[in-house]
């Protein structure tokens, strides 16, 4: 049973035999950095950059489900890069935003 | 006017979401591009790493793809020269690119 389904996997279109595969998977790295990034200082994050990924990741949503294969990877994959690029993007606003609600009060 | 008619009536053209999903994309390399000018201490040298092995994966991604998508392929052929050269800035920043002398300085500082 689980010989078969791995067998499928494997053989998949979409498989690890293929670039439909890796690319996507290498993809996850992007989303990852990001992560990563969290923990650096909000005053290093670049809005053009972020808020490309946050776009791209929106579209190629839909993007991966109409190409064929339809890449179930890249979509999800997608879903969390605009996600996590929506992140970025609220921390930069939010340091930047605060930061002249605190000098307004003083 | 036939080379406009096979653009607007290609599998690859304006009618299909695989001209709109790289149009979007070229952000990328654009925003890239935009980050030159900005001080390297800015770069993120994780994000910049991937982004190479990305858009040279994603080239032969666009290359194998049904309908083959040129225009994906423009796209990050041209990211991966611009992260290319985003990652020698931040490397060189970092003191990885042999800067003989810079080598040599933090040798007789660890001395």
């Amino acid at each position: 049973m689980a010989g078969s389904k791995l067998q499928s996997f494997w053989n998949h279109p979409a498989g690890p035999k293929t670039i439909f595969f890796w690319a996507p998977t290498v993809k996850w790295g992007i989303s990852i950095a990001n992560i990563v990034d969290f923990s650096e200082p909000p005053e290093r994050i670049s809005y053009p950059q972020q808020v490309a990924l946050m776009c791209t990741g929106l579209i190629y949503s839909r993007y991966s489900m109409v190409i064929t294969p339809k890449n179930w990877n890249l979509f999800g994959n997608s879903i969390f890069m605009a996600g996590t690029g929506l992140y970025q993007v609220t921390r930069k606003i939010r340091h930047d935003y605060m930061a002249e609600v605190t000098e307004a009060k003083e | 006017m036939k080379i406009l008619q096979n653009f607007w009536n290609s599998p690859i053209g304006p009618k299909t979401t695989h001209f709109w999903g790289p149009v979007v994309g070229w952000g990328i390399p654009i925003a890239a591009m935009v980050d030159t000018n900005k001080p390297p201490e800015l770069i993120s040298g994780n994000l910049t790493t991937v982004m190479c092995v990305y858009s040279a994966l994603f080239m032969r991604f666009a290359w194998m793809v049904q309908p083959r998508n040129l225009h994906l392929l423009a796209l990050h052929a041209v990211n991966e020269s611009v992260q290319l050269y985003q990652l020698s800035r931040w490397l060189k920043f970092q003191g990885f690119l042999g800067d003989k002398s810079l080598q040599q300085k933090n040798e007789e500082a660890e001395t």
